[in-house]
């Protein structure tokens, strides 16, 4: 170190360059090490028969994903994913900025709904969910013990039922995100300048709606595209819930991508399957990142 | 200076010298899975080993469940550090024995004298033979039981003394349809199918046929006795009005009062006196029997050696042979619902006869310990993926989503592709 700093004047950049790289090293070994290399290690494992506990491996090419396509079970997880994903996205969305637009608006109480909104962000889901488990108990749970009394007679079995599971665990998803959405757009519409809106009034805009329509969505443009990628992004890594309220089941009713590749590499000890299933999460999650920054370059651009 | 450093570390070790001696002490680690159910019965056995062999140290490991207890083992074996003991689940010590983890007890048990005058009785030590040899010894066994709402049962007008209890399903599906009839939100009974295999193998095991076939080739519950399991299993749920639980909701609402009947292994029955606690009187009694030689399947664990050190296998095959004597099984039953599985142990009542006397809900399940077979383990690298097929096709029949005649030649077809070809 002190060789590279001390020597003369003309050698400085070099001794820069060297420094700046050393002064890195320790984020891009811990990069390495605890990031690329795993990945990387998954990637290989993707190609091969190993099994947790054998005592040696095969290399089988493409085979683990020829598995998947012909898996139904594979099949019925990618189609549930798309669901919660498809039901949890707008919704966490659209409620996180309803949220967002009252409590700005509001005069008293803002601390209080924000906290309010914001603490299933912050809480363990795993404890949360043993709070749901009871909530939504088909027989001694206060929902339908609720809609019992309004004369429902047969409310659904929430988690147990194949026909509501996946919306149920959706209904927790969207009540998890949407704290997340609201601090986010929260953050957007600080960012837009007061005097738009009193401009938007002269020029017509009377109504909310229209200074909303015309002002602060086009310039929430930004942050929204950057909240529709983290909460696809977010739900598409469903796994506490379902791992501690339903197991996949009934009958695969909830089985998502997340749990898939967990029961393959850890109940069914395939890991090398697992691993393939992990590298098609991988694709998604990337795919999604770049939609987001082709997208950011190309339209939205207010800065 | 240097004479000084001299004088001190020869003097320290002068000291330490007969302290060493005198220890000898060999350190060895055991793990076991679900500490919620076994750490009472572990630490006590301990306790009890230290007094005997104090030579030997015990650094237990846990995992929560039988699952991760077998990934556990399993990743340690690929990076050789394996405990030199494990007890991992009765179905589980298959995996272990096909992949030359677990190591052959029977010349240990040979070197010991006869097992059966030991209290290793044949059967017993059948509970734990997997890959064709001796791959574990049994530590604790559970069957299925019937717990019921005494109370409830006394509200309807019957009989709830354990001996009136429905002896056939017949009998059980009427009286849950009683006491839906009572129409106060309450059901009448759960039957534990969702997790594992376990109870479809009861429901199998009791109208008298297997999993598989004797040579393993075909599968064995293809047949009337599977159809009529599955048949009954739709009737619990059409006539009996059996809810669509899972086993914690089902727990849940049993301890609540808001089930009469619950199906399920004992091994459950210390943490459902204590969910209970003075809601109802809590009572057990038999399976219902549906074959006259009908079996029940046996769950629970069993410890296999894994120690590849001489000293430490030795150190750990002590405790492993202590936690299954008189004493150490003794210790087990009484700290957890789990059947006794040493033959003294069953036989002497002066390990358990005066617990049994005082605590009759723990009798149940040994009294039908003459109807236990092994858990079935299935062949292969797919066992555990042959056990979800299982889950899910139950989940089929309960649902409603297609009839038990639809539903078995389709779980037969997919296990008997899971099974291993052979040539």
């Amino acid at each position: 170190m002190s060789d590279a700093v001390l020597p003369l004047r003309r050698a400085a950049p070099i001794g820069e360059a060297l420094a700046g790289l050393m002064l890195t090293a320790p984020a891009a070994i811990a990069y390495a090490v605890m990031l690329l290399l795993p990945t990387l290690a998954a990637v290989a494992l993707a190609f091969t028969d190993y099994e947790l506990g054998m005592p040696g491996f095969a290399w089988i090419g493409l085979d683990n994903f020829s598995e998947l396509l012909a898996d139904r079970g594979f099949a019925v997880s990618l189609r549930n994913t798309v669901i919660y994903v498809g039901i949890v996205t707008p919704l966490s969305i659209a409620l996180g900025l309803g949220a967002a637009l009252l409590i700005e608006a509001g005069i008293r109480g803002r601390a209080l709904f924000r906290a309010v909104f914001f603490l299933p962000v912050v809480s363990l889901t795993v404890a949360m969910a043993a709070a749901w488990q009871y909530l939504l108990h088909p027989t001694i749970g206060p929902l339908n013990a609720a809609l019992r009394r309004l004369g429902i007679a047969d409310p659904p079995f929430w988690l147990s039922s194949s026909d509501w599971v996946l919306a149920s665990l959706a209904a927790i998803g969207v009540w998890e995100n949407l704290g997340y959405t609201m601090v986010l757009f929260l953050a957007g519409l600080t960012a837009i300048p007061r005097e738009l809106y009193a401009a938007a009034q002269m020029d017509g805009a009377r109504r909310a709606v229209d200074r909303f329509r015309l002002v602060t969505w086009p310039l929430l443009g930004p942050t929204t595209l950057f909240v529709v990628t983290i909460t696809l992004i977010r739900s598409v890594r469903v796994f506490d819930t379902v791992a501690v309220l339903t197991q996949g089941g009934p009958n695969r009713a909830s089985e998502v991508l997340l749990y898939t590749m967990y029961r393959e590499g850890f109940t069914y000890l395939r890991l090398g399957y697992s691993a393939a299933i992990t590298l098609v999460f991988l694709v998604i999650v990337l795919g999604l990142v770049w939609l987001q920054t082709k997208a950011l370059d190309r339209k939205i651009h207010y800065g | 200076m240097i004479t000084r450093r001299l004088a001190l570390t020869t003097g320290a070790a002068l000291l330490a010298a007969p302290a060493l001696r005198a220890q000898q002490s060999t350190e060895i680690t055991v793990h076991y899975a679900q500490p919620q159910i076994y750490k009472e019965c572990y630490d006590a056995i301990a306790a009890e080993f230290a007094k005997r062999e104090p030579g030997i140290r015990i650094n237990f490991i846990t995992t929560p469940n039988y699952e991760e207890g077998t990934q556990l083992v399993l990743r340690q074996a690929a990076t050789n550090q394996l405990p030199d003991l494990s007890y991992q689940g009765f179905n589980r010590l298959r995996v272990f024995a096909e992949r030359g983890i677990a190591q052959d007890l029977a010349p240990l048990l040979a070197r010991e004298g006869d097992p059966a005058a030991q209290g290793y009785t044949p059967g017993l030590l059948a509970l734990a033979h997997f890959g064709g040899f001796q791959s574990g010894l049994a530590f604790a066994a559970s069957n299925p039981i019937s717990y019921y709402n005494a109370d409830l049962f006394r509200r309807l007008g019957v009989d709830a003394d354990p001996a009136a209890f429905p002896k056939s399903w017949d009998g059980v599906i009427e009286l849950s349809a009683r006491i839906e009839a009572l129409r106060d939100g309450t059901d009448g009974m759960w039957f534990q199918w969702p997790g594992d295999d376990w109870m479809f193998s009861a429901l199998l095991f009791s109208h008298g046929a297997r999993m598989l076939t004797p040579d393993e080739r075909d599968v064995g519950f293809a047949g009337p006795e599977g159809l009529a399991s599955l048949r009954l299993l739709r009737r619990m749920v059409t006539e009996g009005g059996m809810p669509n639980l899972n086993a914690t909701t089902a727990l849940q609402a049993f301890a609540a009062g808001k089930l009469g009947m619950r199906f399920g292994s004992t091994a459950f029955l210390r943490n459902m006196i204590q969910s209970t606690g003075r809601n109802f009187e809590l009572r057990t009694a038999h399976f219902p029997q549906v074959a006259p030689d009908g079996k029940l399947p046996t769950g629970g664990a069993a410890g296999m050696l894994t120690a590849r050190d001489a000293t430490k296998r030795e150190a750990a095959w002590k405790f492993l042979r202590f936690s299954t004597s008189p004493e150490g099984t003794a210790l087990m039953a009484k700290n957890t619902g789990y059947v006794p599985v040493n033959q003294i142990a069953i036989d002497d009542p002066r390990y358990l006869g005066e617990f049994y006397r005082e605590n009759p809900l723990f009798r149940t399940a040994t009294e039908q310990v003459d109807r236990m077979i092994p858990w079935y383990a299935f062949p292969g690298t797919q066992s555990v993926r042959v056990t979800q097929v299982m889950v899910d096709s139950m989940a089929r029949v309960v649902e409603g989503q297609a009839t038990p005649e639809v539903v078995l030649p389709e779980m037969a077809a997919e296990v008997r592709r899971l099974l291993p070809r052979r040539s």
